[in-house]
């Protein structure tokens, strides 16, 4: 079943098309990886598909309804975002923080009520911070405040988690702790998108990988046929090795075959 | 324990009531007073409490209060700690069009500077919200950038003014921009009431949209809040809570700002418990502000928002020394 279906999507700000034309499948129980260079439209791919930024054209199916037509909360309800980065402006605990991914459920003037603490509590033990769970949040390393965010979106209990580099400052140990978590909610029937930049973390983690540059699909399939070194070089500009190792083959960037570019 | 700060907020409330009550030019024992509110005093101890302390009281309760609740807003709309009524340009444009109309109205028509007032704060807001309008919506860095802008032009209008103003006009004006209860009669109360009550819904019925915001906006979005519209709200009922404070007491500074904070530092930052403690906070200073500027200098009336920054911010510095 699909979860999240992008078709001809296209999307940008002011002026500028950043993404497009894109089509994209996110099947229940199945981890999709966005992968390119910078500035190749891989956030403003995944605010698209989260419907935080409207589609220009084209459209976004969330269980097979455009999701112009879902109100921005039920739609909150059943996507879980995860953003690249958190501001905090005013010293929040973690189990606070993590609250907030309830609030699509609740309504403007109903607290929390016995079942939105028990996802809280849920969440926090999934991604290990439950010792942490009194900490305020603008004393933790960005690192941790990707936790922060996985454990926030993973109470809303979401059937589709779009995930902006979540792996970004985590330490080795937490990348696979991650990439652990995400399996497993992808076990029970959750739909993932998730961009990333490491080619070797997209192959531990997704099933299917979307190469994207200047906006624009330049491979997908099967994680395993599309992170060759021949695609990812050439996308990258990179010469790439492929050396074998047990389970997964590791992707090991040798040197640049061009130059990146450079805005005139 | 974790109500003991609710008590004290509600006490003290209670206190600078009482207090307001028994400050006046007319000795008046807590007794007569209390007579006079249940309608059994004599007719000349009632017209003072009723029609002069009461309705000065409701309206220092109503401005500290609204500008409180308006500041907690703010900072938590635009995820900045600085933010509040008077950054934002929204003070600053009531109380230029109040010492414009203070000084050029006909005497006869001076009871229409509190509409000016109103305008002028309607329309800095407006001006704001244009200038840091862009293709995403108005950001957090342009509203402000908009309103230290706007605030300045206010500021200048207002020296103008100030420097232009004839002898007899002078007094007035200078007591919109330093604030003063001093002009609060029934009618001025009952007028601020929808100016406070309306957005003050308003806002709390946004208190955790708030607490999303702080944490960025792709991150509120993320989570279901439709960025655009909430700012939008939030904006013009904070800009309603000030516009109609400036109107009927002119500009009572520090209020605004310092009291979400101290109120963050005891009850923590989340909107939805911070809003509500903030209004009650500010009533609470305002009130106990108001009595001060009355008592402090025998036969003298000190200008009220002088007092409430005396009185606050070394108990704001203490907080924060101590929470570093």
């Amino acid at each position: 079943m699909t979860t999240l279906q992008a078709r001809r999507l296209c999307g940008g700000y002011g002026a500028r098309q950043v993404v497009g034309p894109v089509d994209l499948e996110v099947e229940a129980g199945s981890c999709v990886g966005i992968l390119g260079p910078n500035g190749a439209g891989k956030s403003t791919l995944l605010r698209l598909l989260a419907g935080i930024l409207p589609a220009r054209a084209g459209e976004v199916l969330l269980l097979g309804r455009s999701l112009s037509s879902w109100r921005r909360r039920e739609a909150a309800r059943v996507v879980g975002f995860v953003p690249q980065s958190l501001s905090v402006a005013f010293p929040l605990t973690v189990v606070e923080m993590v609250m907030q991914g309830r609030a699509p459920h609740l309504g403007a003037w109903q607290p929390p009520g016995p079942a939105d603490e028990a996802a809280v509590e849920a969440a926090l033990h999934e991604v290990g911070l439950g010792a942490r769970r009194d900490v305020g949040v603008h004393t933790m390393s960005g690192g941790e405040r990707q936790l922060v965010l996985l454990a926030r979106a993973l109470a809303g209990q979401p059937r589709v988690l779009l995930m902006d580099e979540p792996a970004t400052g985590l330490d080795v140990r937490h990348q696979l702790a991650l990439v652990d978590t995400v399996r497993r909610l992808v076990a029970t029937g959750v739909g993932a998108a998730v961009v990333l930049h490491d080619w070797n973390l997209a192959a531990r983690l997704t099933d299917r990988v979307l190469i994207l540059q200047e906006g624009r699909t330049v491979a997908s399939g099967p994680s395993g046929e599309v992170l060759l070194p021949e695609i990812l070089g050439a996308v990258f500009g990179v010469t790439v090795d492929r050396l074998p190792a047990p389970g997964v083959p590791v992707l090991v960037p040798r040197g640049a075959t061009t130059h990146p570019p450079t805005e005139s | 324990m974790k109500r003991l700060p609710d008590v004290v907020l509600g006490v003290a409330l209670l206190a600078a009531a009482a207090a307001s009550l028994l400050t006046g030019g007319a000795a008046l024992s807590a007794g007569q007073v209390v007579q006079a509110l249940g309608g059994s005093a004599p007719p000349e101890v009632e017209a003072v409490v009723v029609s002069l302390r009461l309705p000065r009281l409701v309206l220092a309760l109503l401005v500290g209060g609204a500008l409180a609740l308006a500041g907690a807003a703010l900072q938590s709309l635009l995820a900045n700690p600085l933010a509040d009524p008077f950054l934002l340009g929204i003070s600053g444009g009531g109380a230029a069009a109040a010492t414009l109309a203070v000084v050029a109205l006909p005497a006869a028509a001076l009871g229409a500077v509190p509409l000016a007032a109103m305008a002028g704060a309607a329309g800095a807001t407006t001006l704001v919200w244009w200038m840091a309008r862009g293709p995403l919506g108005a950001s957090s860095t342009r509203l402000i950038l908009a309103g230290v802008a706007v605030n300045a032009a206010a500021s200048a209008v207002i020296l103008l003014v100030l420097a232009l103003a004839t002898g007899h006009r002078l007094p007035g004006a200078l007591a919109v921009t330093m604030g003063s209860l001093a002009n609060a009669s029934p009618a001025s109360a009952w007028w601020l009431l929808p100016y406070a009550v309306l957005p003050a819904l308003v806002l709390l019925h946004h208190g955790r949209d708030l607490g999303l915001l702080g944490t960025g906006e792709e991150s509120a979005a993320g989570l279901g809040i439709d960025v655009p519209v909430v700012r939008r709200r939030v904006f013009l009922a904070s800009a309603a809570l000030c516009g109609g404070a400036v109107a009927f007491a002119g500009v009572i500074g520090f209020v605004g700002l310092v009291t979400p904070h101290l109120c963050r530092l005891v009850w923590g930052p989340s909107p939805r418990r911070l809003l509500v403690r903030s209004g009650l906070a500010g009533a609470a200073l305002t009130a106990l502000g108001d009595v001060l500027a009355r008592r402090l200098v025998p036969g003298a009336e000190l200008p009220v928002g002088v007092v409430t920054a005396v009185l606050g911010v070394p108990f704001f510095v203490a907080l924060l020394r101590r929470s570093a």
